[in-house]
């Protein structure tokens, strides 16, 4: 252990002043090294390389082995860290931006990290490719290598710099260009058997079963990783999570793999632990989509009467048992840079919602039922399908008869973001760490039919579209950060949509799992600190 | 009176008709015992059962009441299992007749069909057929019938072809009456009696097959069953078995219910052809 | 062997426009689906611009007509190619080869298992019809039959993998493990326990009613009597002639039933996370993806068919007029 540098044990002293109340969090000179780490996976995606597919389900697995430029972090200015690169620098007119990247980095087939590697994974893969990537990169025309360790990026209208680094740690993992310059990169091998520059090492996918990462020796980061081996068991039912953890067939479930409603009997066992940190930059908003085009989802009283009418802490305590925090609109409160309290707000109030239902001359008919509407809960989590079975009870309360319609994931998709067949739907949106990721699709009108998670309720406000293209080109930080204050205001005024809920996952752990949760993306992370107590 | 006779005849039978006559007033007296929505949030979450006498079962996750939702889901749950068997035995009945009656290429080709459908996993077949036409009752409904016909087909055509060349039927086709005709008057109403036997085991495993559907995330969100209130109750399985326990019960008591009837009915039959 | 051979041919050949009834019903199912493979996969990425979607459907090849992508399916069929899995990226008969083995483990020794208690346990109810012990066996199985199997699989992992940790909660084998030869087969097994026991308790019934109804029937039959009168001893009787006799209904059973214990395996590979073919089936309908879950069906009503002949072929051997001839004599 006295291998470990000055500058390691410093550095690692600095943050035990300022994170104290974190669970299990220990540091190089006393963190076990080895081992096997075990953990649940729930899916096995279908393209595992994360600069084509930026989701979580991915990064997950690919985050452990290739690296993007920067990783989120509680502490850091900007909220974000450098991993391959190690400065960066917005030009005052948003037309360019520079990456100083790190030296000395090889790729796990030996060969060395270039500024090279940055330029190909930009233009090639990054704007052209990947889902995400084709809104931020959406300017970028070239990328400039000066020499091996610069990358400039070119961009044909002003990029704000602050969206460019909230989107740092999603959209830039880097991809090995000698492995795929003059492929089709779509179908390269290297997709499924990943090459990066990270702490461990693609070894084996068993398809039902299992992915193995090994340590890889030639790591960056000076003593890591600790683990020797992770392990992504297969478990697609949710109750085996569960089972296998308390059976000590696995350490670690991460993305509420346990069911919340097994949490606060599992913390309760010897040996394992319930951690929510670690996912506060990769919120899940809990939200109400409407199709505008039904009359009286139109009406934006029907809107507001239906906003009183559902109980936000009703959700929490019960939905989310707690592990939730109510939404008061469009941003989530774990987006301090951008979050708005000053909204209106739509207190639990069903009198006051039939009240107005009333006045927009919509009167309770024979059988108390003033209109019907066809509810479409997302069927991918848990809470939303429960969400969606109280919102109908909520909703026969103020005398809409609300139908649930229960699909699959394909036919979700396809009712709400391409036939527009649903009046309201269930959606657990995710927030990036910037609006304008994946946030300001949601009202943005004019977006084509096909395109999931957009706004594809037929809403179309002038102001609110106006809001939104200004901000998207507005350099200034403190200037856009005004913009979408005020984008926050217009919609709470306006619902476009409804928020109820915002949260985050929850990791249940066996104790001996070392540093978990130690960063707001902690489970997508690249886990280098990660150690077993053996 | 004497068919009554031989099916008291058989213990098992009577038990299982009176847990079928329990239930099925269960069922008709639903919306009298718990007017309203069974699925209305009712109480605080996760009450266990005999603690407060409004909520004598508890209350569900979302604090909906257990014993509400057991009595509407006998209602759902029984639907499900009778109209799935009609519908199964509707199907089997009119091919397996059509095909015995009619013979050669036609009889050639739907016995084919009736192949094909019974070498496809009956359960794999409603999965499937639930994911894509959306699941509401009446898809259900007909998923499992889709997987259950096959049997009362191939009875069907058997009863037929022995029943084909007695008198009757010849002397029907000999006074010029169409043979489509022929087929429903005389051959159908002979050929129900062992089909509708048969269709108890088609109902049982309808409301097991159900169940198992809701499992899987594939019921109906509106309407409650006792599928369902298992699968919900399943994710807190450790921590509050009861969820799952009393409307597994319920299923169980139903099942053998249903079980033991078709078989009191199929001794019936038996000892009515012997005598 | 002369029957038996025309018989396998003949059974062969007429299960050809079968094949071609299931193709065709699975490819036309999954095509009225909502939402198609790109749908699924968008949902699973966390979705795509409307370019992203409309490059996606060309490379799935969804831009062709339903008509034309089926007559390349059953194209490449004719030359024994099962196609291209869009959902998993990966060569169809790869995949199904993979997941074959584990459910044919877990499908033989539960049927192995059911069959073979079921008919014991049968023989004894059906020894006596109607006594004390006939009814608490029949009546028992029957209540294991109603247990949903999702929920007997759950409780059978709680109380003896996590509470009692005799047997491990899921998966087909310890996962990297090494293992090789005999230890790798004595880890499946272990594996294996929970999740047949769960198939076989539920399946038990079937046979043992099936086996002790067929009993209570031939007990009425004249030759029963004969031999009865002729004074054989009551155990060769019940073995001999009756139990042998009720046999023949159990084994067509057993031939109905490998179609139904394929669905049923569906549930329960999910509660222990074993890849099978239960398990895969389930996401080919999730992801739609046509040509896996045609693929998947081909295979299992292929075996389905398989199991039928040889169980026709047993039928030979198990003639009734063995038991029969006898009393006769």
């Amino acid at each position: 252990m006295a291998l470990y540098s000055r500058r390691r044990v410093l550095q690692g002293a600095g943050l035990l002043l300022a994170s104290t109340a974190l669970p299990s969090w220990s540091f190089a000179q006393d963190t076990p090294s080895g081992g096997r780490l075990i953990v649940a996976a729930d899916s096995e995606p279908r393209n595992l390389n994360p600069a084509i597919v930026a989701s979580n389900g991915v990064f997950f697995i690919s985050s452990k082995v290739i690296e993007a430029l920067a990783e989120a972090d509680f502490e850091a200015e900007g909220g974000v860290v450098p991993r391959l690169a190690v400065s960066w620098e917005g030009s005052e007119d948003g037309l360019s931006a520079t990456f100083k990247l790190r030296e000395g980095v090889v790729w796990h087939d030996g060969q060395p990290f270039t500024s090279a590697d940055v330029a190909f994974s930009a233009i090639e893969v990054w704007k052209p490719l990947q889902n995400l990537g084709r809104i931020v990169f959406a300017n970028l025309e070239s990328v400039d290598t000066p020499d091996d360790l610069t990358a400039v990026f070119n961009f044909s209208k002003p990029t704000p710099f602050q969206l460019l680094r909230n989107a740092l740690p999603v959209v830039t993992s880097v991809l090995p260009r000698h492995l795929y310059e003059g492929t089709d990169i779509a179908a390269n091998p290297a997709n499924a058997a990943l090459v990066g520059t990270g702490p461990f090492k693609f070894a084996e996918y068993r398809p039902g079963e299992y992915y193995r990462l090994e340590r890889n020796a030639e790591y960056w980061g000076e003593g890591q990783p600790r683990l020797d081996e992770i392990i992504y068991r297969v478990l697609p039912d949710r109750a085996a999570a569960a089972g296998a953890l308390e059976a000590e067939e696995i350490h670690l479930a991460a993305f509420s793999a346990v069911p919340l409603a097994d949490l606060a009997r599992i913390s309760q066992v010897p040996g394992i632990e319930v951690v929510s940190k670690g996912y506060e930059g990769l919120t899940y908003q809990l939200v109400v989509e409407i199709n505008h085009r039904r009359a009286e989802l139109a009406n934006v009283e029907v809107r507001r009467a239906i906003a009183h009418a559902i109980d936000k802490q009703f959700v929490i305590d019960t939905i989310f048992l707690g592990y939730a925090k109510p939404a008061t609109g469009l941003v989530p409160q774990n987006a301090p840079e951008f979050y708005n309290p000053d909204v209106p707000q739509y207190d639990f109030d069903v009198a006051k919602a039939n009240e107005l239902l009333d006045a927009a001359g919509y009167p309770r008919g024979a059988n108390g039922v003033r209109f019907s509407l066809k509810l479409l809960p997302a069927p991918y989590f848990n809470e939303t399908r429960q969400f969606g079975d109280y919102l109908r009870q909520a909703l026969a309360e103020i005398g809409i008869d609300a139908q649930l319609v229960n699909n699959d994931s394909a036919a979700h998709q396809k009712a709400v973001y391409t036939d527009h067949d649903f009046d309201l739907a269930v959606a657990p949106p995710v927030f990036r760490g910037d609006p304008a990721i994946s946030t300001t699709i949601l009202l943005r009108s004019g977006t084509p039919a096909g395109v999931s998670f957009s706004n594809q309720g037929g809403y179309a406000n002038a102001e609110i579209d106006a809001l939104i293209d200004q901000a998207a080109e507005t350099v200034d930080t403190e200037a856009r950060t005004a913009l979408y204050n005020t984008l926050q205001e217009k919609v709470a005024e306006d619902l476009p949509l409804i928020n109820v809920a915002e949260w985050g996952f929850i990791t249940v752990a066996r104790t001996s799992v070392l540093n978990v949760g130690n960063n707001p993306r902690w489970a997508v992370s690249n886990w280098a600190d990660v150690a077993l107590e053996q | 009176m004497s068919a009554v006779r031989r099916f008291i005849g058989s213990p098992e039978g009577v038990i299982g008709a009176l847990l079928l006559l329990v239930l099925a007033a269960i069922a008709l007296l639903a919306p009298l015992l718990f007017p309203g929505d069974p699925l209305r949030i009712a109480g605080r979450p996760l009450l266990v059962p005999f603690a407060d006498p409004a909520f004598p079962l508890g209350t569900d996750r979302l604090g909906r009441n257990v014993l509400a939702g057991l009595v509407h889901g006998a209602r759902a749950s029984l639907l499900v299992g009778i109209a799935a068997a009609l519908v199964a035995v509707a199907i089997g009945a009119i091919i397996g007749t059509l095909a015995g009656f009619a013979g050669g290429l036609v009889d050639e080709a739907l016995m084919r069909v009736v192949d094909a459908f019974q070498i496809v996993p009956g359960f794999l077949l409603a999965l499937a057929f639930v994911s894509v036409a959306q699941p509401t009752l009446p898809v259900v409904i007909f998923a499992i019938a889709l997987g259950a016909w096959t049997g009362p087909a191939r009875l069907a055509r058997a009863e037929v072809l022995s029943i084909r060349e007695r008198d009757y039927v010849a002397s029907a086709r000999i006074i010029g009456m169409h043979p489509l005709e022929i087929a429903l008057r005389e051959v159908l109403p002979n050929a129900i009696p062992p089909v509708l036997a048969l269709s108890a085991v088609i109902v049982a495993g309808a409301v097991l097959t159900e169940a198992a559907l809701s499992f899987l995330g594939l019921g109906d969100p509106n309407i409650v069953t006792w599928g369902s209130m298992i699968a919900e109750g399943r994710s807190v399985l450790r921590s509050a078995p009861y969820l799952s326990i009393v409307p597994g019960l319920a299923l169980v008591a139903t099942v053998i219910g249903v079980y033991l009837f078709g078989e009191g009915l199929a001794t019936m039959l038996a000892r009515r052809d012997r005598a | 062997m002369n029957r038996a051979l025309r018989l396998v041919g003949r059974r062969a050949i007429s299960s050809i426009p079968v094949l071609l009834i299931v193709v065709v019903g699975t490819f036309f199912l999954l095509e009225s689906a909502s939402g198609d493979a790109v749908d699924a996969y968008l949902v699973s990425i966390g979705g795509g611009d409307a370019a992203l979607v409309a490059q996606l459907r060309q490379s799935y090849g969804l831009d062709q007509s339903a008509l034309s992508r089926l007559w390349l399916y059953l194209g490449s069929l004719l030359r024994f190619d099962l196609g291209w899995s869009v959902g998993f990226n990966r060569p169809i008969a790869g995949l199904i080869l993979e997941r074959l083995p584990n459910t044919l483990y877990l499908m033989g020794s539960a049927t192995a298992l059911s069959f073979v208690f079921g008919t014991l346990l049968g023989i004894v109810a059906g020894a006596k019809p109607g006594s004390l012990r006939d009814r608490v066996l029949s009546i028992g199985s029957l209540a294991l039959y109603a247990v949903p199997s999702f929920w007997l699989g759950l409780v059978l992992s709680i109380t003896f993998a996590v509470q009692l940790r005799w047997f491990p909660t899921s998966g087909i084998e310890t996962i990297a493990s090494g293992k090789e030869g005999l230890d790798r087969a004595l880890d499946i097994a272990r594996h294996l326990v929970l999740p047949v026991s769960a198939l076989a308790l539920i399946y038990l019934a079937l046979f043992l009613r099936l086996m002790r109804a067929g009993m209570a029937e031939i007990w009425r039959l004249d030759f029963v009597r004969a031999a009865r009168a002729k004074g054989l001893a009551p155990s060769r009787i019940v073995l001999r002639h009756v139990a042998r006799n009720a046999l023949l209904p159990v084994v067509t059973m057993l031939g109905l039933q490998a179609a139904s214990m394929l669905g049923g395996s569906v549930v329960i590979e999910s509660v222990f996370a074993i890849p099978g073919f239960g398990r895969l089936a389930q996401e080919a309908v999730g992801l739609r993806d046509a040509p896996l879950l045609m693929g998947i069906i081909v295979v299992s009503a292929l075996l389905v068919i398989c199991v039928n002949i040889v169980i026709d072929l047993i039928y030979v051997l198990l003639d009734p007029r063995v038991g029969a001839s006898e009393v006769s004599s």
